[in-house]
């Protein structure tokens, strides 16, 4: 029996399921702090309280939430392919959770070191076209249909001028993997000298996460939501999850790519005591700031507006950033010994 | 003619016209409260003042007789000063309690004080009180609020003569009154109510229950008498709530009965609502319309086409006359009749119109009424009798017991007799016809019911013949109907076909059980100790005697519930319309009918109410012009049997209880408890 | 000249970063929020809230069933049926509000010539169904017997303006 439980495969799989568990855990709770945060914040901006009625500072809010959700009845159209129907949701939720495996908390706090690591997210973050695409064809509903092409639309579009971007910053690390391209910003962010590109994948994350401004599928008044108009309850929940959980996955994406990861700004005391984990969570808490202020400051884009931006702006101007940059550590010499392989 | 000009409008108007009718003529429009275009003029209110050229006030123009080349102005400062000044008058002493008044958005003082008065009131004393007048149960008075107009009082004395409501005092003190506190007991006493222009007179029955803004308003015609008095069915919802007269020169003028306005509460009462069939226990029980139609095809399957009958009751639209008319014809039976009183008239058809036209009364210079009381029978055509009257002194004869007829008549005796000698020329009366220019003779129920009916209509047709009643351009001689359906259904020849069972035959043959099926059109009149042996099949709309007595009850309509087409004792046809639907399960007449005959399988070819007229005005063709009276030919018609010497009587001897309608209705019965019976018997009793 | 300008300005989003500093100036500013159940706001006398059918200092209920209100009410939330009462005096058989239809547009307020029917200060008549919104003419006097008070010292201190 003993013999059975220490065997190896089994005490690396507990042990997988663990950190699994010690990163998914927090990080949906993370999720339900998020929309409570984005309401408080959004308020305050509006200069109202925001929920605070639920529990110490409305904080068991996301809870009652959550519970009036499970309570709903969950709708099944009659026309609706019910399998397809049932898996889009699914689908979108596990992919915002399963890029998570790459994400270095700190120096070696990551679940899976892999060497392609950014590739692994680019990766992931593209399949999330297939839940929109998925619910918005099974719905059955002309509504769902067209706001699924109008939001698989948007967000390849901008999945062109981020990778582009992620081209820039791996010139710059001269490594595909996570803790390499973090431990590149050890003497300076790229958010400093990629500056432009910065801004441009912060607002290409936007896009791609369909936050405000770009949150056309959710364009309620004026466009009946979008790909998920059918769905109710916990399929609909898990839609929201998804959501909130791919903006703190582009968040960190964004501060590992350009703030630094686990690193404190300044290698100076009292700064640098604090754990690494720390200083990314708060760096990730600062950038889904942001991603809160924008939409309570932005309207909406219109739909050619966004693709016009994507593809006439954000597109040549990455692409032109990326000879700049190549021309310059060339010119500089600073081109890392990968890349000149 | 004259010729005025009034606001620089040159009018022409007839000789003996008044400035008002100058101003009208000219479209000009003059505020008026005492002025009434059928009624005596007073000029008591005021309110009509005008300015004319060279007149040192304004003049009162309902009471100037227009005069050649008077020059009217109605739009000076003058004129709109004095309106206001007489408005200001008047509601002095008028309350404001327009919120409690059932003349509230109907009322001309209202309109006219929003049109003509001031936005205020300088009048700060107390305003004065009036007790009420107990004016009968239909009139509810709020003296309060009379502006003396005395419209009413010259109503009474004038057109429904019974001078009983007269002013007491003067000045602020003056009250109008019925003196004793009694009943108006008139025929047509609510049509004061009608004349009130404020709410002093208002109606009872519908006292607080509805404003006019809710009510639908349907123009209709009156099934109450065979005038066919116009109306405007006021409805809510599916509850009719009050009938008013509509203006037709030519038949009702402006005033309908008592009965025909306050009758409508009965169509509340005792409906049936949903067909019955008498069970094995002898009771009623109530059915669907499948099985009512399939017991009702499966006796009139068994029952022989000689034993089937139908009479149609006093009700009846001519559709429905027509529809049963077809039924009866596919099923084989032409015994079919629509005198269920067992009049004997029909055939020729000048023999049973009211041939010189209502309005043609007006022309006439004598009368002989044979068996006939115009005042509870027609009370309209009554008051056009009594008009002539006052302005003539026409002689009037009147061959049937003494009644009070609101002007003097010549009561000739109760006995068939006098027609004998009347004919014959050695009557105190043939004298007074033989010098009438125009004389008429009305001819009623009272005596074409008696058994030797069709030898007093052949006599009256001799009289009339003999006495210049029928003359190059007039034609006097009359049958004043009592049932609104009869000429219609005489029209469509709703009687025996040759060979055939009329009523009296059919009891005959009923009581010898040769009658397998009757079928009641809506007739409750019938004898019906004789139909005992027969299945009775009840089509109608009150719980009444015909339902009482029927094996089968299919629920029809009542005459605000269907379209349908009367004919008047005229031979006028009009189109009455629908102004709220059958309660339950009752249908249309002509739809049960219809369903009747697909129950049995044999089709009248037709199948809504357009194709029905359509067929009706193929077969009868005069029933296609609404409104008009079809010319018909003077012929021969009647007996020339021996009159019997029983005493001539009158069809009818309760004014407020004719119909099953009437039966059903809690007013009627409280002018019953107030009136008697009619009036006009109690006042000759005195 | 003014298309460079343009260019820069958008290419830096100045724009941008305007409207965010603002919303961020907003962030910290202090909230106007009343803590609804706990903390209300000020009322108007005009507030049109409930409907009321009030009664006369005696007892007497005010309404005298002229159906003005029934007439002017754009929404025909109001059905009224009336008949003399036993002494003579017109009164209603039945005044319902359908309180689903009703738009609070106090016209039945304004219309009636004896303040009977009013919209009172209570706005807190939240019910599970539907039925119990429709009211009937004893759920609108026992609302004017129990808002009374505060309905006449409306009524009075708007009694200046009307």
């Amino acid at each position: 029996m003993l013999d059975f439980i220490m065997q190896d495969w089994i005490l690396d799989l507990g042990w997988i399921v663990a950190k699994i568990m010690v990163v998914i855990g927090p990080l949906l709770i993370a999720v339900a702090y998020l929309t409570l945060a984005e309401r408080r914040v959004i308020g305050f901006m509006q200069l109202r309280k925001g929920p605070n009625v639920v529990g110490p500072f409305g904080l068991f809010q996301p809870f009652a939430d959550a519970l009036k959700l499970m309570a709903k009845e969950t709708i099944l159209p009659a026309g609706a392919n019910k399998v397809v129907f049932m898996v889009a949701p699914m689908l979108t939720f596990i992919l915002s959770l399963v890029a998570w495996a790459v994400i270095p908390f700190g120096e070696g706090l990551v679940i899976a070191n892999i060497n392609v690591g950014i590739l692994y997210l680019f990766a992931i973050s593209s399949l999330g076209v297939y839940g929109v695409i998925m619910a918005g064809w099974a719905s059955n509903s002309k509504y769902a249909f067209l706001g699924a092409l109008r939001s698989a639309a948007q967000m390849v579009s901008y999945e062109v001028s981020m990778g582009l971007v992620i081209i820039n910053v791996l010139l710059c690390a001269g490594s595909l993997n996570l803790l390499d391209i973090v431990e590149a910003q050890r003497e300076m962010w790229f958010a400093l000298p990629l500056l432009p590109m910065f801004v441009v994948f912060f607002i290409s994350t936007l896009a791609e996460t369909n936050r405000a401004p770009f949150d056309l599928p959710e364009g309620e008044s004026e466009l009946v939501a979008g790909y998920f108009v059918e769905y109710s309850s916990m399929s609909f929940a898990l839609f929201f999850l998804g959501e909130y959980a791919n903006m703190i996955l582009m968040s960190s994406m964004t501060v590992i790519l350009f703030l630094g990861g686990w690193l404190s700004p300044i290698d100076i005391w009292p700064l640098n005591v604090i754990p690494g984990p720390l200083w990314f969570i708060i760096k990730i808490m600062l950038v889904l700031f942001v991603f809160l202020w924008v939409r309570a400051t932005t309207p909406r884009y219109r739909y050619d507006q966004l693709m016009r931006l994507g593809w006439k702006i954000f597109l040549p101007f990455s692409l032109i950033y990326v000879v700049l940059t190549a021309g310059f550590l060339l010119i500089t010499d600073r081109l890392p010994a990968v890349v000149l392989g | 003619m004259l010729k005025l000009t009034v606001n620089d409008v040159e009018v022409e108007v007839e000789e003996g016209s008044t400035v008002l009718h100058a101003c009208e003529e000219a479209g000009v429009e003059i505020p008026r409260f005492c002025y009434h275009d059928r009624l005596s003029i007073a000029g008591n209110c005021r309110m009509c003042l005008v300015d004319m050229e060279r007149a040192p006030k304004p003049i009162a123009s309902c009471a100037m007789p227009a005069g050649d080349g008077m020059v009217i102005r109605t739009d000076t400062d003058r004129v709109r000063k004095a309106r206001e000044g007489v408005m200001e008058f008047l509601l002095i002493n008028h309350p404001l309690d327009c919120p409690i008044c059932d003349q509230g958005g109907e009322c001309d003082l209202q309109d006219q004080a929003m049109g003509y008065g001031l936005d205020g009131s300088r009048f700060s004393e107390n305003k004065r009180a009036v007790n009420n007048k107990y004016m009968g149960p239909l009139i509810s008075t709020v003296m309060t609020r009379c502006i003396h107009c005395t419209r009413c009082v010259r109503f009474a004395t004038e057109v429904a003569g019974v001078p009983e409501l007269g002013a007491i005092g003067r000045g602020e003190t003056m009250e109008i009154t019925t003196y004793l506190e009694k009943t108006l007991a008139s025929e047509l006493s609510a049509n004061v109510i009608d004349l009130c222009p404020v709410g002093a007179l208002t109606s009872r029955p519908y006292a607080f229950t509805a404003r006019p803004w809710e009510l639908n308003k349907v123009e209709s015609v009156d099934v109450m008498d065979a005038l066919g008095s116009n109306i405007r069915v006021d409805a809510r919802g599916a509850q009719v709530m009050r009938v008013l007269p509509r203006l037709n020169e030519d038949i009702n003028e402006e005033w309908i009965s008592d009965k025909t306005r306050y009758a409508i509460d009965g169509l509340r009462r005792q409906r049936l609502d949903t067909p019955f069939q008498r069970g094995r226990d002898g009771r009623l029980h109530p059915v669907s319309w499948d099985e009512a139609l399939k017991s009702l095809a499966t006796a009139l399957r068994k029952a022989k086409p000689k034993g089937i009958a139908a009479v149609a009751g006093d009700q009846a639209d001519v559709e429905s006359m027509f529809a049963l008319k077809s039924l009866m014809t596919r099923l084989g039976s032409s015994n079919i009749d629509c005198r269920q009183d067992g009049a004997k008239i029909g055939g020729k058809r000048a023999g049973y119109l009211f041939n010189s036209t209502i309005a043609g009364i007006d022309d006439a210079d004598a009368l002989l009424i044979i068996g006939s009381n115009p005042r509870i029978e027609a009370a309209v055509l009554n008051a056009r009798i009594r008009r002539n009257w006052l302005a003539s002194r026409m002689p009037i004869g009147v061959v049937g017991p003494k009644i009070d007829l609101t002007y003097d008549a010549d009561f000739l005796g109760e006995a068939p007799s006098n027609l004998d000698a009347i004919a014959d020329g050695n009557h105190k009366f043939a004298v007074k016809l033989k010098k009438a220019k125009r004389p008429m003779i009305i001819i009623g129920m009272g005596a074409m019911t008696r058994a030797d009916g069709a030898a007093i209509l052949g006599k009256a047709r001799r009289i009339a013949e003999a006495y210049g009643v029928i003359a190059n351009g007039w034609n006097g001689f009359n049958m004043l109907h009592t049932a609104a359906a009869r000429v219609g259904g005489l029209d469509i020849g709703f009687v025996p076909g040759r060979g055939a069972m009329d009523i009296a035959a059919m009891g005959k043959a009923a009581r010898a059980g040769k009658l397998d099926l009757l079928w009641l059109l809506g007739a409750d009149e019938i004898d019906f100790d004789a139909f005992s042996s027969s299945f009775i099949v009840y089509q109608g709309h009150h719980g009444d005697a015909g339902a009482h007595h029927a094996d089968l009850v299919l629920p029809g309509a009542a005459y605000t519930e269907k379209d349908g087409i009367y004919v008047n004792t005229e031979g006028r046809v009009q189109y009455a319309s629908r102004a709220a639907f059958p309660p339950g399960d009752a249908r249309e007449d002509w739809a049960i009918i219809r369903a009747v005959s697909g129950a049995v399988g044999k089709s009248i070819g037709f199948d809504n109410l357009a194709e029905l007229r359509d067929a009706l005005c193929a077969a009868h063709p005069h029933f296609a012009d609404v409104d008009q009276i079809a010319p018909t030919k003077w012929s021969s018609f009647g007996g020339r049997a021996k009159l019997s010497a029983e005493p001539v009587t009158y069809a009818l001897s309760n004014f407020y209880m004719t119909c099953a309608i009437s039966r059903a209705s809690e007013t009627m019965a409280e002018c019953v408890r107030a009136n008697g019976v009619d009036s006009s018997t109690a006042a000759a009793a005195e | 000249m003014s298309a460079l300008v343009n260019a820069v300005r958008s290419f830096l989003l100045l724009e941008l970063g305007k409207g965010l500093f603002l919303t961020l100036k907003y962030f910290f500013k202090p909230k106007v929020t009343i803590n609804y159940p706990y903390e209300k706001g000020n009322l108007s006398p005009r507030f049109r809230g409930e409907h009321a059918l009030r009664r006369y200092p005696n007892g007497e209920e005010r309404c005298i069933a002229c159906k003005l209100c029934e007439a002017v009410c754009p929404a025909q939330a109001i059905t009224i049926e009336a008949e003399p009462r036993d002494d003579g005096s017109r009164r209603t058989t039945k005044y319902d509000i359908d309180m689903t239809k009703c738009i609070y547009c106090g016209f039945c307020q304004e219309a009636c010539p004896v303040d009977a029917i009013v919209e009172g200060p209570n706005f807190e008549f939240a019910t599970e169904t539907r039925e119990e919104l429709y009211y009937d003419k004893d759920k609108l006097l026992a609302n004017g017997d129990r808002w009374e008070t505060e309905i006449a010292r409306n009524l009075s201190a708007d009694a200046r303006w009307r």
